[in-house]
């Protein structure tokens, strides 16, 4: 359905690039430091990953989601072991940028799709963590952490789906002016963002 | 777009390369060839961190002023552009107040205890479950790693990790923390723990587990907790409160007994830090806790703290929390 390598795939991963970075500045200047109850704070950069794979694709959404998490596990205050953002990123970009090409034309589905993508993104980093013996990452905690965190996660997506939609966009307009290829899941995302 | 071999190639490749270093920074520890790419996420973004900090500074209060009254949005949509630039300018004067106010405290703490402080703000707090936040102080301020780093109510935690402007503390409430404590007033010693979460969890008010290493000795609902002291005064430095027992777990039959400990410091709202750039000459032992907020017997507000019955048990050098804290805060040298 999407081919986004066709669209001048530099000016692409330019905007993907600066769509995370502004993303990881926000998370953790911003989105961790809300005391929100439950202690839990919504993963923006998750929520940029599966928003850039639906819109571009598994390649695209695989690649950023890599990067982006490797540019988690390193930004500041971060304490885990290197990778495991990478790792999860990766996979959830790639599992989204598949799903995209399965999705149809509602609009109800892709709201879904960043439910389950945060969802599984959520339980993936938890299970790294639990394999590699993490002492935050015990039972308790993340079965209490989880659920709040994916409720989180899904009342901001339809925030970070629309401004990822408006980069994007925006850039493709001043490229192509009139793009089918990125007009019909706009249009899907903005009925979406209303939505929520 | 299709499901190529290429896709799965490269997914297979990242993936590869993700696990990788997840185990060499696993199996490599503190030594982990991979810190170089720590410091280089510390080099590029700690600056610009730093810069969306005092960008978002005013943003956030913005935000807090609107939860904190629920008319103050209705009233700032009504108001005019000229009165808006007002409302900023007075707003910005009074952070400057409360800042000033929260590093006069900090000096007045520091230097009952004789430490020599470094002030420093927070600047952004991590994700996922652990509890760390950069602050806007790094190696060009003279930070170096495992330094104790406390706010004017008592501990925060210690630096783990130091860019060239920027620095990550791992928060006392974060579950790897552990700490070498001491009850108020006696020579019991214990673990202080954290239990995640920065307290906003399923823990209420007690982020914090002291382990007693002697699990006869007495504690008390409303003993207080000072930091004991490492090795060469490193990562924490000694007399630093942390908290109030609040819950003593009865459960007997083990080596150590619990008790669930309500810190001083509030983690969700940090903003002034200090970070303990020179230990104190001697232990200041519990001088630098608060004055006890018992019922006072004489009315008289008066009277010196030091004659509170904290203190009181041991000659010290110190007047301990006299209403005028020492005018020479860095007295360390």
């Amino acid at each position: 359905m999407l081919n986004p390598p066709e669209a001048s795939p530099a000016g692409r991963s330019v905007v993907a690039a600066v769509v995370i970075a502004v993303t990881l500045i926000l998370q953790v200047s911003v989105a961790n430091r809300l005391p929100l109850p439950g202690g839990v704070q919504p993963d923006l950069v998750l929520l940029a990953v599966v928003a850039l794979a639906l819109v571009a694709g598994s390649m695209t959404g695989m690649v950023t989601g890599f990067l982006a998490g490797l540019a988690a596990d390193i930004i500041p205050p971060a304490d885990h072991t290197i990778g495991r953002y990478a790792l999860v990123y990766c996979l959830i970009g790639y599992l989204c940028g598949v799903a995209s090409d399965e999705m149809d034309r509602q609009s109800v589905v892709p709201f879904f799709a960043v439910a389950a993508g945060a969802l599984a993104g959520t339980v993936l980093y938890a299970g790294t963590g639990m394999m590699l013996g993490d002492p935050r990452a015990e039972w308790a905690t993340v079965s209490s952490m989880v659920p709040l965190q994916v409720l989180y996660d899904v009342i901001a997506s339809p925030f970070v789906v629309w401004a990822v939609l408006r980069a994007t966009r925006r850039y493709e307009r001043g490229e192509r002016p009139r793009s089918d290829t990125l007009a019909v899941p706009a249009a899907r995302y903005r009925a979406m963002s209303g939505r929520g | 777009m299709k499901d190529t071999r290429r896709t799965r190639v490269v997914l297979g490749v990242l993936l590869v390369v993700a696990l990788a270093m997840i185990t060499i920074d696993y199996r490599g520890g503190a030594e982990s060839p991979l810190r170089g790419l720590r410091g280089v996420g510390a080099t590029v973004f700690g600056p610009v961190e730093r810069a969306s900090a005092s960008v978002v500074r005013p943003v956030s209060n913005t935000f807090d002023a609107i939860t904190d009254a629920p008319g103050e949005r209705r009233r700032a949509d009504r108001l005019e552009r000229q009165n808006h630039k007002l409302r900023e300018q007075l707003r910005s004067m009074r952070l400057d107040q409360d800042k000033a106010a929260q590093l006069q405290r900090l000096l007045g703490t520091a230097g009952m205890g004789g430490y020599e402080i470094l002030a420093a703000q927070v600047i952004s707090a991590g994700q996922g479950f652990e509890d760390t936040v950069t602050i806007d102080a790094g190696s060009r301020s003279g930070i170096k790693r495992d330094m104790t780093v406390m706010s004017a109510d008592g501990l925060v935690g210690r630096v783990t990790r130091v860019g060239p402007a920027t620095a990550t503390v791992l928060l006392a409430t974060d579950q790897t923390s552990s700490i070498g404590s001491r009850l108020e007033g006696s020579k019991e010693i214990g673990i202080v723990q954290g239990r995640g979460r920065r307290g906003l969890g399923g823990h209420g008010a007690t982020p914090l587990r002291f382990q007693l290493l002697d699990a006869a000795a007495p504690i008390q609902v409303g003993q207080r907790i000072v930091t004991l002291g490492s090795q060469g005064q490193r990562p924490y430095v000694p007399g630093v409160p942390i908290g109030v027992v609040e819950r003593i777990d009865r459960s007997t039959g083990g080596l150590t007994r619990t008790a669930y400990v309500r810190p001083f410091v509030r983690f969700t709202s940090l903003d002034v830090v200090a970070v303990v750039v020179a230990p104190p000459k001697t232990d200041p032992r519990d001088a630098v806790l608060p004055p006890k907020p018992k019922p006072p017997p004489t009315p008289t507000p008066s009277v010196s703290p030091s004659a509170s019955p904290s203190g009181s048990k041991r000659p010290n050098a110190r007047p301990s929390g006299s209403g005028s804290p020492s005018t020479n805060p860095s007295g360390g040298n």
